[in-house]
């Protein structure tokens, strides 16, 4: 009996595994493009982003020592920003308002758009390069990563939850204490594990990819011979706010929106008069993707943008000194700046996989 | 001889350190109690008290921060534990309404005598800036400002017939980077002694009218909500009268504490 049914089996295996070779390869002969990008973007979806330094930057303000990104870890975090059981009533997730297609920010939305239909206070801004910068949110209210998150998830225009509630929430949950168990070693849920796998998700946005980047690490046919001369003309009017290479100096300043700023601004922060309308500089980094602009998201273009600057400063005590007068920018260098302005955008990260929603098919 | 005689031999000596080790009793830490009062009356959460501006008031909430206890020796110098930025150890969060909260042990101290006790009222900034924290500083107590990140160091809700606000809410709120207070508490009429027969137990009284009195008592009338830095400043000062010694026990370490 045996010697007859070892040489069968084997026979089927040889089979089998030429059928299934057959199928491989067959399939990418058929549709080897496709099938090559799907079996790469598979295994890109496999890993998790290590957190490096772009070559020439500065070193980051998050310290990941005390938060070592792990596999578990960043797909916890990655999980819970597309969770919408973050809410109070379970319909808004952070990616509700800070969608990967326009860089994390929320795609023609001036003001943010929460729980209940209500609008938000302020525009959505993209997310990318976090770990890098000192402060969050327009107003600076956020000074840790870590910490951000507790603000939209308390504003009651935003996600209006509370924290006990949500970590009860989650500890009732059928999935997530085993998934806090795998990033942190045991099921225990509280916030700073919390904080902290959402912070393994948002401090990995690295976007350093964008034909600005290329060019600035030597490759001149990156740009145009025009996007190179609106390189220059950002260099003379805009880098003393919007530094390189981060494309922010992460100060907080009055770009004359308004005589009389409906927003306070930094000033509900710091409690400074003289505070009252400055915003964070934004970086400018994936302009091209995050529309509207400006705190309040009143400007549709970035040509409005630029003609604001060329024509629209309006004058306050509050107006950055630099600002005064407006920008001198001419109709040609105005062409040349906003074909370098779109050369910003980082067509890569906002396709990155490992970013996306981990329930959406695909 | 054989290597497991050999070992036998050193035996005796594992077994003299091991009894040595075990009879070093650990020394017991200096315990403080915080009874909450005001003047010579306890504070009952819910029940109507005079204020030192003499309005009504009923405290719905009264909580706040103690941290970064360090103890002043007999010749002068200080006794601090090391900081650790990822440790809640040394941060207190006192709730009035809490009992559980009313009493804790200061970190271990060497044996001697200490003339007094350094809180800060309120969470440093240091540890304001340091990210997602746990224990007494987990964001999820509450005390915690979303809206301008930073802890709240004090605290105190309540409803005065003299508020104009809705429901005659009384809300201060004093936190923020600028507002913490450091606050000297003198252990008298005598030292504390730290040894290992004793433990030392601190009571404090912390005095809601001494914190609203003053020479301009607060007047719920005129500022019945504090809910940013820029208008708790003004009262951030306050803070330091909050809290006093009431009196030192010395008992014998492992007796049954009478309060």
């Amino acid at each position: 009996m045996k010697s007859r049914l070892v040489p069968r089996r084997s026979a089927g295996r040889v089979v089998l595994l030429a059928a299934l070779l057959l199928a491989v390869f067959g399939g990418l002969a058929l549709n080897a493009r496709g099938g090559v990008e799907r079996l790469v973007d598979y295994l890109a979806l496999q890993r998790t982003p290590s957190f490096s330094v772009p070559a020439g930057w500065p070193q980051p303000v998050y310290d990941f020592s005390n938060n070592p990104i792990t596999d578990a870890g960043f797909a916890l975090g990655r999980q819970l920003f597309y969770d919408p059981k973050l809410s109070r009533d379970g319909t808004i997730a952070c990616a509700s308002c800070h969608q990967q297609f326009a860089a994390f920010a929320h795609y023609d939305h001036p003001v943010s758009h929460g729980i209940g239909n209500q609008n938000g206070k302020r525009n959505a801004p993209g997310l990318f390069n976090l770990a890098w910068q000192p402060q969050l949110m327009w107003d600076g209210s956020a000074h840790h990563l870590e910490l951000q998150p507790l603000g939209p998830l308390a504003n009651p225009v935003e996600m209006d939850q509370n924290l006990p509630d949500l970590l009860t929430r989650l500890r009732a949950d059928a999935e997530y204490p085993a998934r806090f168990a795998a990033a942190f070693g045991t099921p225990e849920i509280d916030s700073q594990r919390l904080l902290r796998a959402l912070a393994q998700f948002t401090g990995t946005l690295v976007s350093a990819n964008s034909r600005y980047d290329r060019y600035r690490a030597g490759d001149t046919d990156a740009l145009s011979v025009t996007e190179q001369t609106g390189l220059a003309s950002f260099r003379a009017h805009c880098a003393s706010c919007h530094t390189e290479p981060l494309l922010s100096d992460f100060s907080y300043r009055s770009n004359g929106l308004d005589a009389e700023p409906k927003d306070p601004g930094r000033s509900t922060i710091t409690g400074r008069d003289e505070d009252r309308g400055r915003f964070r500089v934004p970086s400018l980094r994936n302009l091209g993707l995050t529309p509207p602009y400006m705190h309040d998201g009143r400007f549709d273009t970035l040509e409005q943008v630029v003609e604001h600057y060329r024509s629209g400063v309006v004058d306050s005590a509050a107006l950055d000194p630099v600002l005064r007068g407006g920008v001198r920018i001419d109709d040609g260098e105005r062409d040349a700046l906003l074909a370098f302005l779109r050369t910003l955008d980082d067509p890569a990260f906002v396709h990155d996989i490992r970013y996306a929603d981990p329930g959406a098919r695909r | 001889m054989p290597a497991f005689s050999r070992s036998l031999l050193l035996l005796p000596l594992i077994v003299v350190l091991a009894a040595c080790r075990q009879a070093t009793p650990s020394l017991p830490a200096i315990q403080v109690e915080i009874s909450h009062v005001v003047g010579a009356a306890p504070l009952v959460i819910g029940v109507a008290l005079t204020t030192p501006a003499g309005e009504t008031l009923s405290v719905k909430r009264l909580q706040y921060y103690l941290s970064n206890p360090r103890l002043l020796r007999a010749d002068g110098s200080w006794q601090a534990p090391p900081q650790d930025l990822q440790s809640p150890d040394g941060y207190y969060l006192i709730d009035a309404a809490k009992p559980e909260t009313t009493h804790f042990l200061l970190p271990a101290a060497p044996a001697g005598e200490y003339s007094g006790v350094e809180f800060t009222i309120g969470v440093d900034e240091v540890r304001n800036g340091s990210g997602a924290q746990t224990g007494a500083l987990d964001p999820a107590h509450g005390m915690f400002w979303t809206w301008a990140t930073g802890y709240i160091h004090f605290k105190l809700e309540g409803r005065s017939p003299a508020s104009p606000e809705a429901d005659h809410a009384v809300t201060l709120h004093l936190g923020g980077n600028g507002l913490q207070r450091t606050v000297f508490l003198p252990f008298a009429p005598k030292p504390v002694r730290v040894s290992t027969d004793i433990q030392p137990t601190v009571h404090l009284h912390a005095d809601l009218a001494a914190f609203l009195g003053g020479a301009a008592p607060l007047k719920f009338a005129e500022q019945p909500l504090v809910m940013q830095a820029k208008d708790g400043l003004p009262l951030a000062d306050r803070l330091g009268s909050l809290l006093s010694v009431d009196h030192i026990h010395h008992e014998p370490a492992g007796a049954p504490h009478r309060p």
